[in-house]
């Protein structure tokens, strides 16, 4: 019954790969400008939180289909050249994903008592180094569970990069089943793929979230 | 020594601190008391630079703190702090948490900062503690974690801010024994507590402080004995009961 899957699977695990490289790109630059953003957020300075929260807040008031179409059309303009799909997708989801990731990071960030930073303050320790050793790592830890459960979005959204050419999974599925007319079985495998993922996603979410809590770190 | 003058506060329309004037000398005790909200704790973050304030001046070793040149980070190396909560880091192991600001800030080797860590918990008394993460130790012995912290910076000032007001009754002692420790070697210490024994044995003077002001000044009897003030007498009164 899965035979058209099974004559198309390595041409459709080809573009699972996509997915997965397109989503560690994501996570990778997104958690990374995420933390900017969140310590970017929580600034007493006019100059640095007014432009932060306005980035923010428009970023994720957009659907991310329209920021992806968005970098796909405007990047060509801005850098002179047509951008291969993948990278053009991978700078929308950095950019996108960050504002999210930034959010979380600001709630961990504000998590932290006000004394706990004049403590660190109080021994010498520079506002980078407070940030680097104490705020971020306490942040961190206290964020892994939501940071996990945006990854298993981050990833199920990769998808989407198929409104601009981009042969991910789901792409590939199309042309697939254009040409095997076999769209139940295909859609299916395509399901069940996704399914695995992020329930073992949402696994590992849990268990950080049971390790926070017993480290009386939640 | 630390110089206090006309300093006043303000958040927003709000003032917090009024006028206050205080000369610390080295080697001193100071203890400051009075009502929650009187500027006790703002007071203290004013000194080390955790706050900013808009009048007056405050000169610790004749470094103006409110100054924007002044470098309050190591300003800051020079006054150790402890809060009512300890704030460790929770993260971190005891010794960790002590040896993070010496091997950071000041570049210290890992192995001399350990060793002068390990030195520090013993004065403390809970050398035996060194692998655990602040969770698991008890109020008081995290608050001698938060002692051996500041003191790992080896500062010239030591500030407490109600160091013992979150333990449970019989682990205030151990902490008051640490600290009366210090004053006795000659640490310049500035402590805000309602320990009235603490601020009797060990206070060249006792500060009261009410509505952000300084209302009266005394050293350790003459100030239980005869209060001046209405204020004082009446607070007194209410914590010695």
């Amino acid at each position: 019954m899965f035979d058209a899957v099974q004559r198309n699977l390595p041409f459709l695990l080809a573009g699972f790969l996509t997915n997965l490289q397109l989503a560690g790109c994501a996570l990778a630059g997104g958690i990374f400008l995420g933390i900017l953003v969140g310590l970017g957020r929580i600034s007493s300075k006019a100059w640095v939180y007014r432009p932060v929260t306005l980035y923010v807040n428009v970023l994720r008031n957009i659907p991310l289909i329209l920021v992806i179409f968005w970098f796909y059309f405007v990047m060509p303009i801005l850098v002179g050249k047509t951008l291969h799909p993948f990278v053009s997708a991978a700078v929308s989801f950095i950019v996108f994903e960050a504002t999210y990731f930034g959010e979380i990071f600001r709630a961990g960030f504000q998590s932290i008592s006000r004394d706990l930073v004049s403590a660190a303050y109080s021994t010498g320790l520079t506002y980078w180094q407070t940030a680097r050793y104490i705020l971020v790592p306490i942040a961190f830890r206290r964020m892994l569970p939501s940071m996990i459960t945006q990854s298993i979005i981050t990833f199920q959204d990769t998808s989407l990069a198929y409104v601009i050419g981009l042969q991910e999974m789901v792409r590939r599925t199309t042309i697939v089943d254009s040409m095997e007319v076999r769209s139940i079985e295909l859609y299916s495998f395509v399901a069940v793929l996704f399914f695995v993922v992020c329930f073992i996603g949402s696994r590992i979410s849990r268990h950080y979230e049971e390790k926070g809590r017993r480290a009386n770190l939640l | 020594m630390i110089e206090i003058r006309s300093l006043s506060k303000w958040y927003g329309k709000l003032q917090v601190l009024s006028d206050i004037n205080e000369t610390i000398q080295r080697g001193q005790t100071v203890v400051i008391c009075g009502p929650s909200g009187s500027g006790k704790s703002t007071l203290l973050r004013c000194i080390n630079g955790l706050e900013p304030f808009q009048k007056g001046e405050v000169i610790v070793d004749g470094i103006s703190v409110g100054d924007p040149k002044t470098n309050l980070y190591k300003l800051r190396q020079k006054i150790g702090m402890v809060f009512q909560r300890f704030e460790l880091y929770p993260h971190m192991n005891v010794l960790r948490n002590i040896t993070l600001a010496p091997m950071k800030v000041k570049g210290i080797p890992r192995k001399q900062a350990e060793q002068k860590a390990m030195e520090l918990l013993t004065r403390v008394g809970i050398p035996e503690k060194a692998g655990e993460y602040p969770a698991n130790l008890s109020g008081g012995q995290q608050q001698r974690v938060a002692i051996a912290r500041a003191l790992a910076m080896e500062p010239e000032y030591m500030m407490f801010d109600e160091p013992t007001s979150a333990l449970d009754p019989e682990m205030i002692q151990e902490v008051l024994e640490v600290m009366m420790g210090l004053a006795r070697e000659g640490m310049t210490m500035l402590v805000v507590t309602h320990e009235m024994g603490f601020a009797r044995e060990v206070a060249d003077e006792i500060i009261f402080m009410d509505a952000g002001r300084i209302v009266e000044r005394g050293t350790g009897d003459e100030f239980f004995r005869n209060p001046k003030h209405d204020r004082t007498k009446e607070f007194l009164s209410q914590i010695l009961k």
